[in-house]
């Protein structure tokens, strides 16, 4: 508790995204989302629900928009004025984006939520007090805040269903915020055994809870900063950088024919989630 | 200076105690709750278990019927998630989202923890097991086997063995088995067209799929393994990404991947084919005789898909091979179904895609574990024995008929005509109220099992199920265990050296270990090894394909014209999560919203925007739904994906028991259906029930993830999509 | 119009405003029954969310945010009453302002109370509202300086701490009035106690003059940087409809305009229960009204301003969310808003209305609630109307818990000014002595017959 914690901190807690003195190391933690591999199952918001002990609210409080789904399946519709959507629904999962300069991390009165060494947008859940700013800055709207506490309510976890919650997550309690951590207990788990060993976490061996369950594939998860890992390969691939806002290839002539892109990129919160675009086919 | 009366001094002893009582007001506060910290330990841990630690352990999944292998996060003697076994050829290691319910099934709070015997008594009263067996041996005392009846949903393995020894034991040939959403009119109409009942297809290996009604991402046969084989599709053969054309009167959620979705009029899916063969012109022969007269004008005005379309299909078939087409609900839908079925199997053939992205299937070389498949003419059976009051014990595994049966049939009146009637069930549902004795199960993840799954994805297998943690209620029994103990009441000399199912369980398989891959090994480690996996493979035998084009015998309606009193048709929609409404009480499914329509926790009669208009319904309004056997009220959804003449409600919700998570939460449109049946194969036809839609005058605000942008990007780069001719694929991982 | 009289005796002044604080009538009383009640809905109502949680309030994803932050900034708003006309008047040497400012400082000060309920009642774990204050602790934590919210908990308590020092100190000479004039009982113990010892010596007075006059220049700009920083709120987030760079001068001019409208109740409410016609005078309501006129036309300026920058901007989204506050469900609120706020005060222009206390009365209460109303208008439709359409809610509306809690805090700040005025003299006497020495100074000079009288004891 000193001047000099406070200095230190100061700077290390608000370094926006990579830059090269500073880049992530060991881990940067990023996803990558094939939009036209999903199918809109709700396979992935199921797995959550189990691996995150989120607690169902029920019709009422789901009608009041309490909802506490940390990954959503947001479905579009064409926009042509066509009589039916003939090309099909798009459909887009969205979860915290752990943005590298989070418009979240800054209006914490408290600071209770931070940016972590391995690139993920933290909560502390003895932390928070409820001020809700965060979710008020949030240009995505993926944080959950919890309205009711809901361990006492009847029928949410009743006796029995109460021995499914997963010890590994905090349950959380009324008055405090959460959102998708990129299961940060699998990663920390993952973590501290191959620190154990001596070595780096290696591509694939840790799964989000998402990504495990996902059907056909579409959720690529693991280390940005690992040049052999997918996500990295997919992120180079598509051309697109974490620390930019406008990628380079988003000024070619005529646009760009690779499928990656981020979502809200304009506002500059860097989100560590790309997005491929669907593709319908021309030739039907 | 005046004597005020008060000085310095005075001034700071005010201001002393202020601050003291200031700073001990704030203390005795923490941010834990008291009382609540307690550190729990097992006194005597089991040596397996080791607090902090997961043990895996791998059984199959029983939310559905297609046999994905699970594996189970156990830690300190609880189950507490499900995983996909990699070690299936089924699911690979993917699990969808009824599977993770699958704990949810399990620690239910709404289970049936004791036998109850009902008779007499609304609430039922609780009886020891030995007295229910008593109970069972002295109904069926004296009782033929004619008089017995067994309504089970789809078996297999050693339970159907079992069973079937069981039944023999009476001489009583009464097991029906029921599905009440089931593929069995693509079952028949695939075992006439290729000779087998349900061959393996490869979307991986096809170019273009054209899928009438089958929803193989969602709740088609084995989606599951369908939607990574779509992956593979979509990645494409040669860099090409394969196309998907779906044709339906109401987008299911394969429809909403379609490169292309098609609004057909209801009931004329094989009249397409049949003019997109036409379109073809490559067949011959009684085929080319048969479709000669489906050209595109008269096509495309039978069925309302554009001329210029049925020829960018028939173009696109003929350009990229091979291709694949499959039948779902243009086949279940219809009194004509195996008429249209025939028809689009017809086109598979004519595009020679038999032998190459439809293939025989393995099939396990033990026909009496092979699985019984169900369906609705079972229950017409059953239904009818219970009419003329032929059955003096009535047993009820695995079904749900007082739900799921159409209300014409008036099967809950009939079922009170059996004598005696043992339920055997996990949850007090409604088949389980109308029982005498309802006999409590172990759930999925306590039981022991193994099944042959339906859909054979590669080799053949036989799934093993075993329980992923102890009992949680003391009184449940296995399914096995029962029969088992039933069994022994008949055939005690046969049976007297099992003690339990498991006992019988793995002597059967260490018996055919030889067939099992396990020749030469000891018997011990034959079964840790089989346990530990989850699976047993096998060599199987795969028969050949018959892939002779034939037109024999096939006739086509014309398509049915609109009943003035009834102008709508009624589509009840297969819910991916939902199904039969065999899964409606696991919260996780109630509340995840549906893909299409992102409705919770309630039902919802979907309708085209343009009429709704039409009739002056707007969102949320609660409408009347009319068939000629019953109404249901229901809130309207304006819903783009659905053929104009079309309404669409999903089935599963519509409880009136089965748990807090399930009751009264929508409204249960099996009931309404009209009681039509495919003529070739007595299966009830899911699509023929003509409705009548009026304002009730109420409404309400539908429940549903999307806000009121529904579902559209206002301008913004959320969800955008690229043409193919746009996209360059060749850069990516 | 009836003035001060100049030659109005320093004890009359004495005996009327003392007169004030005697024992009340019996409508005091029913007046207090009524607040208290109000607070114990308020308090009810905080119980009930405290114990069952936020969501009682009606408040859900997106909305997180409700009446709450907008009752919050609505209260500190008002607090710049005080402020105005204590400290910035003061400064312009303003005479007008002696008899009005003691019950306008009361007012800011219990403004700044009633806020600080709000922070409270606002937060989720409001029981651990303390980790918001810099306090030495074993994680070695501090709180979160990047965040506006914090400079909010900063600004306003030293915003009340120096606002609680100023009324406190510039009542000391009263409240030696009081006790030189009080019976022997609790209230001369009281007033003995606070008054510290003041005899009205050349040397206390001098100390006094310059203590007073440096909290003042202190407080001027403490107050405008406290309404700034609760915009910030606001303008350093980056939600449409938020991130505007004029928020915090509209901020501070609204915040001018609600506390000016509140003197005018205040005015017109005490003037008549206590009987201070010769004090509150009309040619005083005048000049507040005008000044409130001219804060209401730059309040509508700087409106203008905002929308006017969102219209020419390049930002579509800001945009959507202003089409959305005058178009979508708020609609009604949002048009009475600017009914209330630009409309309303244009009868302020016409001197027929001016000292018309009925009109008056009613006009500053439409005022204040225009300003409630903006609050309101800024916090609620940026959530239902953001960024990302699929979490688009318009259907959110306050409950019952949140209406009851601001319905609370008119009953807690009622209260307390109420108790206040029985207990402190609601007129500044010495202060309104000055002004009526000064007059007839100018009187005399006018006439000609000045003789430097310096400045010598009052």
């Amino acid at each position: 508790m000193s001047v000099t914690t406070l200095l230190e901190g100061w700077s290390d807690w608000r370094h926006e995204h990579p830059i090269n003195d500073q880049p992530h190391n060991p881990y940067k933690w990023a996803m990558s989302i094939d939009l036209d591999a999903c199918t809109g199952c709700n396979a992935c918001s199921v797995a959550c629900y189990a691996e995150n002990n989120l607690p169902v609210v029920g019709k009422e409080k789901y009608a009041h928009g309490q909802v506490m789904h940390w990954l959503r399946i947001e479905r579009y519709w064409d926009e042509d004025g066509r009589e039916f959507p003939d090309q099909g629904a798009r459909f887009l999962p969205m979860m915290c984006q752990q943005c590298e300069a989070a418009p979240c991390e800054t209006v914490c009165p408290v600071g209770a939520t931070n940016h972590t060494p391995d690139g993920l947008n933290s909560q502390i859940y003895n932390r928070c007090i409820g001020s809700r700013y965060c979710s008020a800055n949030c240009p995505f709207k993926v944080r959950y805040f919890n309205w009711y506490d809901y361990p006492t309510t009847d029928n949410v976890w009743p006796a029995e269903m109460n021995q499914q919650l997963n010890p590994d997550v905090t349950v959380r309690g009324k008055g405090v915020m959460e959102k998708c951590t990129f299961c940060v207990q699998r990663l920390r788990e993952a973590e501290s055994n191959a620190k154990s060993q001596g070595r780096v976490v290696r591509d694939g061996e840790v799964q989000t809870a998402c990504q495990q369950v996902c059907l056909p594939g579409a959720i690529t998860f693991g280390n940005l900063v690992d040049p052999e890992s997918k996500v990295h390969k997919k992120w180079q691939a598509q051309q697109v950088e974490l620390a930019k806002d406008v990628q380079a290839k988003d000024k070619e002539e005529g646009g760009s024919k690779l499928r990656g892109y981020r979502i809200l990129e304009e506002l500059r919160p860097y989100p560590s989630v790309m997005y491929l675009e669907r593709v319908r086919d021309s030739a039907i | 200076m005046m004597d005020s009366g008060f000085d310095r001094r005075d001034f700071l002893k005010v201001l002393g105690w202020g601050g003291t009582t200031a700073a001990l007001g704030g203390c005795g506060f923490t941010s834990m709750e008291d009382g609540k910290e307690t550190v729990v330990s097992y006194v005597e841990a089991k040596d397996y278990m080791i607090p902090s630690i997961s043990v895996y352990y791998n059984s199959t999944c029983t939310q559905c019927d297609m046999g994905c292998s699970i594996s189970g996060r156990v830690r300190e003697g609880r189950v507490l998630k499900l995983e996909g076994n990699p070690e299936s050829a089924i699911n690979r290691g993917k699990l969808c989202g009824l599977g993770q319910a699958g704990v949810q099934h399990h620690y239910n709070p709404d289970r049936v923890r004791e036998p109850l015997l009902r008779t007499g008594s609304k609430s039922g009263e609780t009886i020891t097991w030995e007295k229910a067996y008593g109970l069972i041996a002295e109904k069926l005392n004296g009782v033929s086997g004619e008089e017995i009846a067994f309504l089970t949903g789809g078996m297999s393995g050693h339970l159907k063995v079992l069973m079937g020894n069981y039944l023999d034991s009476f001489g009583c040939k009464n097991h029906f088995v029921y599905e009440a959403i089931a593929p069995a009119v693509v079952r028949a109409a695939n075992k006439k067209s290729y000779g087998v009942e349900m061959p393996r297809i490869s979307i991986n290996k096809a170019k273009v799929v054209l899928s009438f009604g089958a929803d193989f991402l969602g709740s088609w046969v084995s989606p599951v393994h369908f939607s990574q084989q779509y992956a593979q599709f979509r990645k494409g053969v040669n860099g090409q990404r394969g196309v998907l054309i779906q044709v339906e009167s109401k987008m299911t959620l394969t429809g909403a991947n379609a490169d292309r979705w098609l609004a057909v009029r209801p009931g004329t899916e094989g009249i397409l084919a049949l003019g997109i063969i036409n379109a073809l012109g490559t067949a011959t022969g009684d085929v080319a005789a048969a479709v000669k007269g489906y050209d595109k004008v008269r096509v495309s005005k039978d069925t309302g898909v554009s001329a210029e379309q049925i020829d960018k299909i028939a173009a696109l078939l003929k350009a990229r091979t091979p291709s694949l087409v499959l039948v779902g609900s243009a086949a279940e839908g219809y009194a004509h179904g195996s008429q249209n079925a025939a028809a689009i199997n017809l086109l598979n053939q004519v595009l020679g895609n038999v032998g190459k992205t439809v293939e025989a299937a393995a099939s396990v070389p033990f026909p009496q574990m092979a699985p019984a498949l169900g369906n609705t003419a079972a229950l017409q059976g059953l239904n009818k024995g219970l009419a003329e009051g032929k059955f003096k014990v009535l047993f009820n595994y695995a079904a749900n008929p007082v739900f799921t049966a159409p209300a014409a049939m008036k099967f809950k009146d009939n079922m009170a005509k059996a004598g005696f009637k043992v339920v055997f069930a996990h949850y007090l549902d409604e088949t389980a109220l109308q029982a005498d004795l309802v006999l409590p199960l172990d759930s999925g993840l306590e039981d022991w099992g193994s099944h042959v799954p339906e859909y054979m994805a590669e080799g053949a297998q036989i799934n093993i199920q075993q329980p992923l943690m102890e009992k949680i209620h003391a009184n449940t029994r296995g399914m096995g265990d029962i029969l088992l103990s039933l069994v022994k009441q008949r055939r005690s000399e046969d049976y007297k050296k099992y003690a339990d199912y498991y006992a019988y369980l793995r002597d059967a398989l260490l018996k055919n270990k030889d067939a099992f891959g396990g020749k030469g090994i000891d018997d011990d480690v034959f079964w840790d090894d089989t346990l530990s996996k989850g699976i047993v493979k096998l060599a199987g035998s795969t028969g050949a394909l018959s892939a002779k084009a034939s037109a024999a015998g096939l006739t086509l309606p014309a398509p049915a014209a609109i009943d003035a009193q009834f102008p709508l048709q009624l589509i009840p929609s297969v819910n991916h999560s939902l199904r039969d409404g065999r899964n409606t009480n696991q919260p996780w499914l109630q509340e995840s919203p549906d893909p299409l329509t992102t409705i919770v926790w309630d039902s919802w009669v979907e309708i085209h925007p343009k009429k709704a208009a039409e009739l002056g319904i707007a969102e949320g309004d609660i409408v009347e739904i009319t068939s000629k056997n019953g109404s249901i009220k229901v809130q309207a959804y304006l819903f783009p994906g659905i053929h104009p003449d079309v309404i669409s409600v999903p089935l599963g919700r519509g409880h009136e028991a089965m748990g807090r998570y399930a009751k009264d939460y929508g409204v249960n449109p099996f009931l309404i259906l009209d009681a039509i049946f495919d003529k070739e194969t007595g299966e009830l036809a899911m699509h023929e029930t003509r409705v009548k839609v009026s304002k009730t005058g109420q409404k309400v605000i539908v429940v549903k993830d999307e806000g009121p942008a529904g579902g559209r990007q206002m301008g913004k780069k959320i969800a955008p999509r690229l043409p193919t001719d746009k996209v360059d694929f060749s850069k990516e991982v | 119009m009836k003035d001060i009289r100049e030659d109005i005796a320093w004890a009359k002044i004495n005996k009327d405003v003392l007169h004030s604080l005697e024992n009340p009538r019996k409508m005091f009383w029913v007046m207090l029954v009524v607040a208290i009640a109000m607070v114990g809905v308020g308090v009810g109502c905080e119980a009930y969310q405290y114990i069952t949680g936020m969501g009682v309030a009606n408040m859900d994803n997106p909305h997180v945010w409700g009446l709450y932050i907008a009752s919050f900034i609505f209260w500190i708003g008002m607090s710049h009453s005080g402020t105005l006309l204590s400290a910035i008047l003061h400064l312009m040497h303003a005479d007008w302002r002696k008899p009005i400012y003691r019950f306008a400082e009361a007012m800011t000060t219990f403004s700044l109370m009633t806020a600080g309920l709000f922070v409270f009642v606002h937060l989720g774990r409001a029981w651990q509202v303390y980790y918001a204050i810099p306090y030495p602790n074993e994680r070695g934590i501090w709180p979160n300086f990047q965040s506006p919210l914090l400079w909010d908990a900063m600004a306003i308590f030293t915003y009340l701490s120096s606002s609680i020092l100023f009324l406190y100190v510039g009542m000391i000479p009263d409240l030696a009035i009081c006790r030189d004039n009080m019976n022997p009982g609790w209230r001369k113990k009281l007033y003995t106690a606070l008054a510290l010892g003041w005899e009205g010596t050349d040397r206390q007075w001098r100390n006094f003059r310059v203590t007073y006059l440096t909290i003042a220049c202190f407080l001027i700009p403490l107050a405008v940087s406290v309404h700034s920083i609760v915009a910030s709120d606001f303008a350093m987030s980056q939600q449409p409809g938020w991130h505007i760079t004029s928020f915090p001068p509209y901020f501070v001019a609204g915040a001018l305009y609600s506390g000016c409208a509140a003197i005018i109740t205040l005015f017109i409410i005490l003037r008549y229960v206590f009987r201070f016609e010769e004090y509150m005078t009309l040619p005083i309501l005048k000049k507040i009204v005008r000044l409130t006129f001219a804060i209401s036309m730059v309040w509508t300026y700087l409106n203008m301003i905002e929308m006017a920058s969102v219209w020419y901007g390049h930002d579509p989204v800001a945009k959507d969310t202003l089409l959305e506050r005058m178009y979508g469900p708020y609609a009604p609120f949002w048009w009475s808003m600017i009914f209330c706020g630009s409309i309303v005060p244009l009868i302020m222009a016409f001197k027929r209305f001016q000292t018309n206390i009925p009109v008056m009365f009613v006009v500053s209460l439409l005022l204040n609630l225009g300003m409630w109303l903006e609050r309101w208008m800024i916090v609620s439709p940026t959530f239902a109307h953001g960024y990302y359409p699929w979490t688009w809610d318009h259907d959110q509306w306050p409950s019952f818990v949140q209406w009851g809690i601001v319905f609370g805090s008119f009953g807690w700040f009622t209260l307390l000014f109420m108790g206040f005025c029985k207990l402190f003299p609601s007129v500044s006497m010495y202060e309104v002595k000055e002004m009526v020495y000064h007059r007839s100074l100018a009187t005399k000079a006018a006439a000609g017959k000045l003789e430097a009288a310096g400045k010598g004891a009052h």
